[in-house]
């Protein structure tokens, strides 16, 4: 791996760290463990300069091209630090000068030599696939066997993180507990050149004859004439028109879904596709607990505050604490998410908002098969063909989602609005536009659960108890609300709680 | 310079529509079409090289349809369906073809074992050196055994004995090439071109990209385009670019909103649209733009 994860903290944050919107074009690979850190660096970067970084435009290809050594059509040079890419200097405008313009060529012809380059699989080395036809019936719901349209030839390293054997099939079936791969995942290792796809010639049965005993034999140095015998390889172009495909195509991936595949998967997440939405959707949703006796005899003796239809809104009478008070200016009843969905009727997604991706940090554990609850799930739409979700189109994706409610340390007052900007649940939004990826994040917001109005009396208490003041230092003690003087109460105990 | 802009002159550039959007992957035509065409778009795909970084990007090219149709328009491009095309050639390869087309292979691939060889021999010859330099240093007291046991440690794999040059002539195996068009694989391309609707906003970007400025997609200013005013190897983006049609009301906010923005990002706001033609003219209609920038009273 010519990149080392560390290497690049400074060019922007991963979509987590983000609260709205990151301009993806420039993030580097992260691991999640210096997050923080990079997080740091980000945000030495003023706003505007993020912004005028305008990322893939501003890449300079001669620093690239000066960092691999030799550019030779079928030569690559590991080790090169993306910190040795600076980003290249521009003009406002064109000034007519010879320096300009041999820059601009020079940047051209770097672009023309970096991007000459041939993908090249040393002859032990490569992992070979063979884009097949059909296999069995889906199986395992989460497998997206159906899906799967590249088997995987010997193992690599390539297929700890990608692929799935089918299990559980006969034994007499072809191509046996070999690896296959969905089309995001081969056509990614064909752009890295860790793949080298082939088309087959011959049937299934006779390149992976199914007895499992016989090893494949690829005769490439002894046999050169029978080397393409059972099939021939494909190129990148080729592999593009086999793999990409509209949605819902079989065996295809849309563009944009794999853009964001691989611009993922470049920064070193581990990005698996979203099971089937029916799946998330059949699962019982845990009825809320019932309510005990105790509860129930407790609600009848503290009476509802069920305001009445007509008189003052805040009933005159001696109220000891501003709770009372803001209990019965409540009026609009708020939205306060709970763990189980509060609206179970609406679970089906609409299709360009729903989840397509699980993506996980990297982290040493992490499995194909055995992983932990996805750190992020993801949509991906198109700029062009979407707008923003409306209400009925993001509710059921952030229903689906499990509650989030953000870090164990952030109680108390004091972080307060860090819990609200995180929101309890949260959903990423892909925005591809013609291949440059803006990332998104939506979340639920938490107001309902956050009570201002409880801290105004533990101020008072405290205020109180020291012997102080009157009504207008915002003091504690008694407080005789008149009818009319309620609206003002409330006023000044907001401003209590804007001011402190 | 004269006779690549006569080669460039005739050239055809393959567009690959592909799930309904546009793709180039021959370097040769990218960069054509960049030079001559005004025409940077996207590079979406991992750079092969170094394929853990999203600041430098590979081929394929995705075009936007304005562009795509641009070039189709120009009579330099033509799109083709690249999933029909590749079926029925991998459907039905006769005998010839496929032996073509792999004779092409081999030959690429024996170009890159020839590359390969060479680097052998070149680092081959460095450690040679290397070792020359070093007998001559210690020639004194010569502790062979102490250097050579530490030179097979530290050095490549491939000391000067007898080893080294036998397994070459044994006739390595060829490495594995995928080329990254299938230009050899296809037949030539017809010059007929397939149909594509006319984009909305295609009046203003073809306005644009006549007068030399080069766009990109403007997702990140929340238009439709970025525009350049030359390549944006060189230059920053001046304006963000809105189309809109002729008698569409723009609402007012739309202009608060992103006139704003590409002030605070030192970027004019420009918007136009393309102003119907009687029907029986044909042809171009004249297109009218406007820039906004932030007064900042």
């Amino acid at each position: 791996m010519p990149l080392d994860d560390d290497d690049n903290p400074s060019l922007a944050p991963p979509p987590t760290t983000t609260t709205t919107t990151t301009n993806t074009k420039t993030p580097s690979s992260l691991p999640p463990n210096t997050t923080g850190a990079a997080q740091t660096t980000a945000d030495d970067l003023t706003a505007e300069d993020m912004i005028e970084d305008e990322g893939a435009a501003a890449q300079d290809f001669r620093a690239f091209a000066a960092s691999l050594s030799s550019s030779q059509q079928y030569r690559k040079t590991p080790g090169v630090s993306a910190q040795t890419i600076r980003k290249g200097e521009k003009d406002f405008e064109a000034h007519g000068t010879r320096a300009q313009a041999d820059a601009l060529e020079q940047s051209r012809a770097a672009m023309r030599d970096v991007l000459g380059y041939t993908r090249v699989h040393a002859a032990a080395a490569a992992a070979g696939g063979s884009k097949a036809g059909n296999i069995a019936k889906e199986r395992k719901p989460f497998g997206w066997v159906r899906e799967r349209v590249v088997v995987l030839e010997g193992s690599s390293v390539a297929s700890q993180a990608l692929g799935r054997a089918v299990t559980g099939q006969a034994k007499d079936r072809p191509a046996r507990g070999r690896d296959w791969l969905l089309p995001e995942e081969a056509l990614y290792l064909v752009e890295r050149g860790s793949l080298d796809l082939w088309w087959p010639m011959k049937g299934l049965e006779e390149i992976f004859p199914p007895d499992g005993t016989a090893a494949v034999v690829k005769g490439e140095a002894e046999e050169e004439v029978d080397e393409y015998d059972l099939g021939i390889p494909l190129s990148l172009q080729a592999a593009y028109a086999l793999l990409i495909g509209n949605d819902g195509e079989r065996g295809k991936i849309s563009l944009q879904k794999f853009q964001v595949y691989s611009n993922l998967k470049r920064c070193g997440y581990n990005v698996l596709r979203a099971p089937p939405a029916a799946k998330q959707t059949t699962s019982p949703l845990p009825t809320p607990p019932p309510t005990t006796l105790w509860q129930w005899f407790t609600s009848l003796l503290t009476s509802s505050p069920a305001p009445k239809p007509y008189g003052p809104l805040v009933q005159p009478g001696l109220y000891r604490s501003y709770a009372s008070i803001y209990q019965q200016l409540a009026l609009l009843p708020r939205h306060i998410p709970s763990p189980t969905p509060t609206t179970p009727t609406v679970t089906s997604t609409t299709d360009p908002f729903t989840v397509h991706f699980h993506i996980w940090k990297a982290a040493q554990k992490w499995t194909k098969l055995r992983h932990p609850p996805p750190d992020f799930q993801l949509a991906v739409v198109d700029a062009q063909d979407s707008s923003v979700p409306t209400f009925t189109e993001i509710m059921p994706l952030l229903a689906g989602m499990p509650a989030d409610p953000g870090k164990a340390e952030w109680t108390g007052p004091g972080r307060m609005y860090a819990r609200l900007k995180h929101g309890y649940r949260n959903v990423l939004l892909a925005v591809v536009d013609h291949g440059v990826i803006n990332y998104m994040r939506f979340a639920e917001g938490r107001f309902g659960g956050e009570e201002v109005y409880g801290r105004f009396d533990a101020v008072a208490k405290a205020k109180g108890g020291k012997g102080g003041g009157g009504w207008k230092k915002g003091g504690g003690g008694t407080m005789d609300v008149g009818a009319e003087d309620a609206a003002a109460a409330a006023a000044v105990g907001a401003w209590q709680g804007e001011g402190r | 310079m004269a006779a690549e802009t006569s080669a460039a002159a005739e050239r055809q550039v393959r567009i690959s529509r592909v799930a309904g959007r546009y793709l180039v992957f021959d370097i040769d035509d990218v960069v054509y079409i960049r030079r001559h065409h005004g025409i940077c778009a996207v590079l979406t795909g991992t750079m092969p090289q170094n394929p853990t970084q999203n600041l430098f990007l590979s081929l394929p090219v995705e075009l936007r349809a304005e562009e795509a149709k641009l070039l189709v328009d120009k009579g330099v491009g033509h799109i083709a369906d690249e999933q029909t095309d590749h079926l029925s050639q991998l459907g039905t390869m006769d005998e010839s073809t496929r032996r073509a087309y792999l004779q092409h292979l081999r030959q690429q691939r024996r170009n890159a074992q020839q590359v390969f060889e060479e680097e052998k021999a070149k680092v081959q010859a460095k450690h040679l050196d290397k070792r020359k330099a070093k007998p001559k240093a210690a020639a004194a007291e010569r502790p062979a055994a102490v250097t050579d046991s530490a030179d097979s440690l530290f050095s490549t794999p491939s000391p000067s004995t007898t080893p080294g040059p036998s397994k070459q002539e044994k006739e390595a195996p060829l490495p594995g090439v995928t080329p990254t068009t299938s230009t050899s694989l296809l037949s030539p391309s017809p010059s007929t071109s397939l149909s594509m609707p006319t984009p909305a906003s295609y009046a203003l970007y073809r306005y644009l990209n006549a007068r030399g400025y080069y766009t990109t997609p403007g997702l990140r200013f929340g238009g439709d385009y970025s525009v350049y005013p030359g390549d944006p190897f060189r230059y920053h983006a001046h304006y963000l670019a809105n189309g809109y049609g002729w008698d569409e009301p723009v609402a007012m906010l739309d202009l608060v909103t992103s006139g704003r923005l590409g002030t605070a990002v030192k970027k004019g706001f420009l918007f136009g649209a393309e102003k119907p033609k009687p029907r029986e003219e044909g042809g171009e209609g004249e297109v009218r733009v406007f820039c906004i920038e932030w007064a900042g009273m």
